[in-house]
């Protein structure tokens, strides 16, 4: 990357290799020590994740470092923000909104759980109802807080029927034009997304937020 | 030969289930002849039950399922385990299962669990084995995970005791679903947990009899097919699990008949990482995951 001096793209082979207690101090350093402007720091970041997420997506890197990269971008951020300067009463603009939460009848959270969290750090803002959510939770939640995205997650076969349910009365409560619904866990493919009246349904956390970016309008 | 008997457990075969593949192109084709082939497969490679999981199809399609089951029937003597939960969807199963065709043996409702425990009103009526999960629990009135060994324990204890006093179902009957789920995402202990649950439910004289059971294809999940030591991870990892939790009463795994576990040497690279896996938490369980396969 020609835009980048050779510390930056350090610390960017070093957060894409997993190389956590460098690629964490270089960070601290940069960032406490030398000044360096936050939000670039937070750019370098982003693009270190890209690279892990593509080799997520080509076979090389696995559930693990995608999380344990998340967390990298975490705490680096837990520094950064502090240090950004911010005109008064302006939020950081986020994605998009995302209601998430397991469908009544399944208690499984370790899915959702993984897909909340790379959203968050993909730059949703995400609220999480957890697991075993009833029909009216998601749409008193929905009416609430007017989510662009709603996820359900399901692990058994039995959560099938429950996002069907779900999925009917949104379109009963005549909320259902005004969010895109995706599904996920499970054994969920094709046929289940469309017994289940989903807009789309996704394999793993990385499909997850592209779905959501792609929604968002946003550079998958 | 059952190459499964390298350990002393017995396999429920997994196959039938459109999850798999190839069986997904049976189903997609509702091609019985093939379904047949796979459940004499099964049979062959030395099941000693076959469980029946027909997808989403179960809901859409009642009539095809019990097609199916009749099928299978025709040409295997093994019991069949119905693999959905649903009241409904076992009755069809339970109506359409012929014991006379399996030697007088019982099918299995695969499953039950305290929160579900509607499908026991079909006992009596019909005669059946069951499968109770034992990773979630009622606590006033409401659902919820179990996480820790003492939950799944307490559970596991509580609902086959039920079982046995409530409904005189004889304890050779019951089996407990041990959960094993994959170590990739698994920060929060849960291995260990059912690890550590098998071991107490194992010394419980009070439950001896109840047979140990579970599925063993969540534990590689997503997990590359190597190990750094070149070995096959998946099946070693099944492997590892076992060679831990078989001399404590785990004695079925839903699986395939002609996988073939055996134990571990103490020794192995897979054995020793998912020992040291057992007792990290948080990230650092991440971190033991990627020693499987990073060198």
């Amino acid at each position: 990357m020609s835009d980048t001096n050779q510390q930056e793209q350090q610390l960017i082979e070093w957060l894409a290799d997993m190389n956590e207690d460098e690629a964490f101090a270089l960070a601290k350093k940069m960032l406490l020590e030398e000044g360096i402007d936050p939000l670039r720091v937070m750019d370098l970041c982003r693009r270190a994740m890209d690279i892990v997420g593509k080799r997520f997506e080509e076979g090389e890197y696995f559930l693990p470092e995608l999380v344990l990269a998340g967390e990298m971008l975490e705490n680096i951020s837990a520094i950064a923000k502090p240090l950004i300067k911010q005109a008064p009463g302006e939020a950081p603009k986020k994605l998009g909104k995302v209601l998430i939460g397991t469908v009544h009848g399944d208690l499984h959270d370790i899915g959702k759980n993984i897909v909340s969290f790379m959203l968050d750090i993909n730059g949703f803002e995400v609220k999480d109802i957890g697991v075993d959510a009833p029909v009216q939770t998601f749409i008193d939640e929905i009416n609430a807080w007017q989510p662009d995205v709603v996820g359900l997650s399901g692990f058994l076969t039995l959560a099938f029927d429950s996002m069907k349910e779900t999925i009917a009365a949104f379109d009963q409560a005549g909320m259902r034009a005004k969010f895109k619904v995706m599904i996920g866990g499970g054994q969920i493919d094709e046929q289940v997304r469309n017994y289940t009246g989903a807009d789309a349904f996704g394999v793993n956390a990385v499909e997850a937020v592209k779905l959501c970016k792609n929604w968002m309008g946003a550079a998958a | 030969m059952n190459p499964a008997q390298d350990f002393a457990i017995k396999i429920i075969g997994e196959r039938i289930n459109p999850g798999f593949k190839s069986t997904r192109a049976l189903f997609d084709n509702q091609d019985l002849a093939g379904i047949q082939a796979l459940a004499i497969k099964q049979a062959e490679a030395g099941a000693r039950y076959q469980n029946v999981n027909i997808g989403a199809q179960a809901l859409t399609d009642p009539q095809w399922m019990a097609r199916v089951i009749e099928a299978i029937q025709e040409v295997v003597t093994t019991p069949l385990s119905f693999d959905f939960p649903s009241k409904a969807v076992q009755e069809i199963c339970l109506s359409c299962y012929d014991p006379a065709k399996a030697n007088g043996e019982l099918p299995i409702v695969n499953s039950i669990t305290e929160h579900r425990w509607d499908l026991m009103e079909l006992y009596g009526r019909f005669k059946f084995k069951v499968i109770m999960m034992a990773s979630e629990r009622v606590e006033n009135g409401k659902a919820l995970g179990n996480k820790t060994a003492e939950q799944i324990y307490s559970t596991a204890r509580r609902a086959a005791l039920r079982l046995k006093n409530d409904y005189g179902m004889p304890l050779d009957d019951i089996f407990i679903d041990m959960s094993v789920s994959a170590i990739i995402a698994d920060t929060e202990g849960l291995n260990r947990s059912t690890v550590e649950a098998i071991q107490a439910i194992g010394a419980d004289p009070e439950l001896k009899g109840v047979h140990m059971m579970g599925g063993l294809s969540n534990i590689g999940q997503q997990l590359p097919p190597k190990a750094a030591d070149g070995s096959d991870l998946k099946h070693c990892l099944e492997n590892a699990f076992l060679t831990l939790t078989v001399p404590h009463g785990f004695d079925y795994v839903l699986g395939t008949p002609w996988r073939g576990y055996a134990p571990l040497p103490e020794d192995h690279h897979v054995l020793k990482t998912y020992r040291n896996f057992l007792e990290q938490s948080g990230s650092n369980a991440l971190r033991a995951v990627r020693k499987f396969y990073k060198a």
